[in-house]
């Protein structure tokens, strides 16, 4: 019965998105007060239905309901109840409803958080949502429906979940990422309502920012998790492949740096507007182009998705008219966008410009290099695959001109500046990085050039970052939103470190290893005691026993290899020593012949700066967020001013400071 | 409209488009083959883990096999080693002419050492098909071959006559509609599906 009703919520909810793409839209065009006082109550009921036909999923998923063929598919009666829960989203059906319950759920809140707006604008935004969401149900409802039964035969047990899947990391990454994707369909709505509206002013970028630094800081979590995941679960010590699955979500990371840049800009100083409205486009966008190239099963990836056509065009189609649809409309409008603000080449304007050059470079190449197999394919020259050092090759200079940008910028005026005001205060960074550098060519035999120049070049902008909090913290308390950037900046920092020494200065060994034996690697000695069977819920496991010791340091691992008995699926779980300097890091390979296996040690300096940053960025969009400017925007209490004037006149108190210092 | 840098995007888009649509009904390995009913190049080349060992086109002749063009760069490579390593379970001689994307990318001079290394823990972790891999560390093999990317494969007979030729990965299907027939006494038709 459940599963029903979770269909029948889905086939209303469509219904209802349907009335939500057309009524208020048409309302707010004409001055239609009723059709515009529909778009709230709407929102809510689509939430509420969505909120119903998930936990109708999770349901059967809790409850073993096998007669309904996504959960035999994808679930087991011996899996613990906290997969049962995440395996919800474990496939492709049950992770397109989670994608509409996640739009939903952020346009209810844009519906929640707005009552300060002029409610014609609302309108159009939550319009703009309604229309996006049409898409994915009706996805949802012809193609992929994960309520269908299997009646009137249903299997006694399920399939089980993808052995891959069956971990913590995963439990959380793909939500995380949706809550990434999907949130920048705000940014994206308020850019297009802009459009519609014709209200391409700052004012549309003050009220989207809150909303994009939410969804950036979901997305940089969830990439997070996901490169974490990767590290521990695929058993070869890799953060990062390249893989086009991962490009499909560094994509609309990318675009979506730039475009928290770039709405800063926009509404601080009211430039830059057609660009912004273009890279709130991008990035939804690309977060749609990353769905359809992992849903379709267009490119070839590790993370081989199920390929069908069918799907595939449809999500095409969707994209023609949503991403089509957009960028027309911006053709169409934005021309008639003046930026009259006017500033020098050397001011904070300039280099955020050349931050979001740089950013939409690396998007750039990033597209390209995950698209070029599939466009050489079809114009004839055969099939390609574009591997991980080309990627490496061009971020490793492409970081070079952006970590000199982003060590500056902080410190410039805006408007106009002059080089000689702030040259002192470089050189504050130089005497750190200096002595880094050298620390890390003596301690670490880090004698690569890049690498050398990316440890000195992230501990340059580190000391400049809390330089510049000290400085600019000792005249006024600074806001949060400042704490928040400077966060996101040693974030960046961190990751840059992470990524140079961990690159270059990392060792590893495979071997083939009895019991009893040992390997040395690194100063580190492996001694491998034993192998014990384990029997999990759901599979066997061998568990290989190590003792690590180098002379002051010593403990124990365990490495993993289990044997899922559904799938008939090996996976490693490999043993992992965790340090803020070094990882210790064993996988387990092969039984080879006796009672000798195949083992890899490695030793991984810094190799956990990577995730460090990426948690200190997701801090930092969360402090960004909590800045008190934000909490007038965001207020559920109508303290509506009178329209005409409109929320564009309200200037923040953080502005009339601007103000002041812009004409001083 | 005055301006039509606007333009711009909605064009790239719809280009793009255009490759997307192509790419859904396309097969990706499909490809016309000029290689085939041809013999082998020759070559001289070193074996990947030991620069002192050389083969040549002798050492693949006296029976069928399977010539992989592989690298560790390389990401369906990785999909396609564990299905190449139960065929060699099966008894199909599989060689490996290991690309290296390296030598264009890499700022310094090629590090046939880590190659070596990424090789051997590649192979550990995912299977091991080769009886050897020839290094063809300046590509002039894969450019006599025709190949424009890893992984391809190439099936020769025992008198090194090139009669199969894929471009991208070979899994179950590919391996029993377009390879397994052509052997002589049908190897690795038996295996069983256990790709997902």
């Amino acid at each position: 019965m459940l599963p029903e009703i979770g269909h029948f919520s889905l086939l209303i909810s469509l219904v209802f998105s349907v009335c939500l793409a057309i009524f208020p839209l048409i309302g707010a065009q004409k001055k239609i007060v009723e059709f515009v006082a529909l778009a709230k109550p709407l929102v809510y009921a689509n939430f509420t239905l969505l909120s119903v036909a998930f936990f109708c999923l999770s349901w059967a998923f809790y409850h073993n309901d096998f007669s309904v063929t996504y959960v035999a598919m994808n679930s087991n009666s011996d899996l613990p109840w906290y997969y049962r829960l995440s395996a919800v989203w474990g496939a492709h059906e049950g992770s397109l409803l989670l994608w509409v319950w996640i739009l939903s759920l952020w346009t209810a809140g844009v519906a929640f958080f707005s009552s300060s707006l002029d409610d014609d604008d609302v309108a159009r935004v939550l319009a703009v949502m309604g229309f996006i969401a049409i898409g994915f149900l009706a996805f949802v409802i012809f193609t992929s429906n994960p309520f269908e039964r299997t009646f009137p035969m249903f299997p006694i047990d399920g399939r089980d979940l993808n052995p891959l899947l069956q971990d913590v990391g995963l439990i959380i990454h793909p939500p995380m990422l949706y809550m990434g994707y999907v949130g920048f369909s705000v940014a994206f709505a308020f850019a297009v309502a802009a459009l519609i509206g014709g209200k391409l002013d700052a004012t549309w970028a003050r009220w989207s920012r809150p909303w994009t630094l939410s969804a950036w800081g979901f997305l940089t979590a969830g990439i997070t998790l996901g490169s974490w995941w990767a590290y521990y679960e695929l058993g070869w010590g890799g953060w990062w492949f390249w893989d086009p699955v991962e490009n499909a979500s560094f994509m609309p990371w990318l675009a979506g740096t730039a475009l928290i840049h770039s709405l800063a800009v926009t509404e601080k100083r009211g430039a830059f507007k057609s660009w912004t409205v273009l890279l709130a486009i991008s990035a939804f966008s690309l977060s749609l182009l990353g769905t359809f190239l992992v849903r379709s099963g267009i490119l070839v990836s590790v993370h081989a998705f199920a390929s069908d056509p069918t799907r595939g065009l449809f999500i095409l189609v969707y994209l023609l008219i949503v991403i089509g649809g957009a960028l027309t409309l911006y053709a169409w409008r934005a021309d008639k966008v003046v930026s009259t603000h006017r500033y020098k080449l050397f001011s904070r304007e300039v280099l955020l410009f050349v931050n979001n050059v740089l950013l939409v470079a690396a998007l750039v190449v990033v597209l390209l290099g995950t698209l070029l197999p599939l466009v050489h394919k079809e114009i004839g020259l055969g099939s390609i695959s574009i591997g991980a050092p080309f990627f490496d090759s061009v971020s490793s200079i492409w970081f070079i001109p952006f970590i000199i940008a982003l060590s500056i910028g902080p410190f410039v005026r805006w408007k106009q500046d002059r080089f000689s005001r702030i040259k002192t205060k470089l050189f504050v960074g130089a005497v750190p990085a200096a002595i880094v550098a050298i620390t890390c060519y003596l301690m670490l035999q880090i004698n690569t050039f890049f690498s050398l120049l990316g440890v000195v070049l992230a501990t340059w902008l580190a000391a400049l970052v809390v330089y510049e909090l000290i400085t600019s913290g000792k005249k006024n308390p600074l806001p949060l939103s400042h704490w928040g950037m400077s966060l996101g900046h040693l974030g960046f920092a961190a990751l840059v470190i992470g990524i140079a020494i961990t690159k270059v200065a990392s060792v590893d060994k495979s071997v083939r290893i009895s019991p009893g034996q040992s390997v040395t690697v690194n100063n580190y000695e492996f001694k491998f005691t034993a192998v014990e069977q384990f029997e999990g819920p759901n599979y066997s496991a061998y568990h290989a026993l190590f003792d690590v010791s180098n002379g002051s340091d010593s403990f124990s691992l365990k490495a993993e290899k289990r044997y899922y008995k559904m799938h008939s699926n090996v996976m490693t779980e490999a043993g992992i020593d965790p340090g803020l300097w070094r990882d210790i890091y064993i996988s387990l390979g092969e039984q080879l012949d006796g009672d000798a296996w195949a083992v890899t040690a490695n030793v991984k300096p810094f190799v956990r700066w990577i995730w460090l940053g990426g948690v200190l960025m997701v801090l930092g969009s969360i402090m960004c967020i909590l800045d008190k400017r934000y909490r007038k925007i965001l207020s559920w209490r109508a303290q509506r001013q009178p329209s005409e004037a409109g929320p564009v006149e309200s200037v923040s108190a953080n502005k009339v400071i601007e103000q002041k210092v812009k004409f001083e | 409209m005055k301006n039509y840098k606007l333009l711009i995007p909605i064009v790239a888009f719809l280009l793009v488009s255009i490759f997307l649509y192509k790419g859904l009904y396309s097969d990706p390995t499909n490809i016309e083959n000029a290689n085939l009913a041809k013999p082998f190049p020759e070559f001289q080349l070193a074996d990947l883990m030991d620069e002192n060992r050389l083969y040549s086109k002798a050492d693949l002749l006296g029976e069928y096999t399977l010539i992989n063009v592989w690298g560790t760069w390389c990401v369906t490579c990785r999909v396609e080693l564990p299905f190449m390593t139960q065929l060699r379970q099966q008894g199909v001689k599989i060689v490996g002419v290991y690309y290296d994307n390296a030598a264009e990318a890499a700022f310094g001079e090629l590090d046939v050492r880590q190659t070596r290394r990424e090789v051997t823990e590649m192979l550990a972790q995912l299977g091991n098909p080769f009886q050897f891999n020839i290094y063809d560390e300046k590509r002039d093999l894969s450019l006599d071959l025709g190949v424009t990317g890893a992984p391809e494969s190439f099936l020769i007979d025992d008198k090194g006559t090139i009669i199969a030729h894929r471009r991208g990965a070979i899994d179950h299907r590919v391996w029993q509609n377009e390879f397994a027939p052509l052997l002589p006494n049908n190897h690795g038709s038996n295996l069983s599906e256990q790709q997902k």
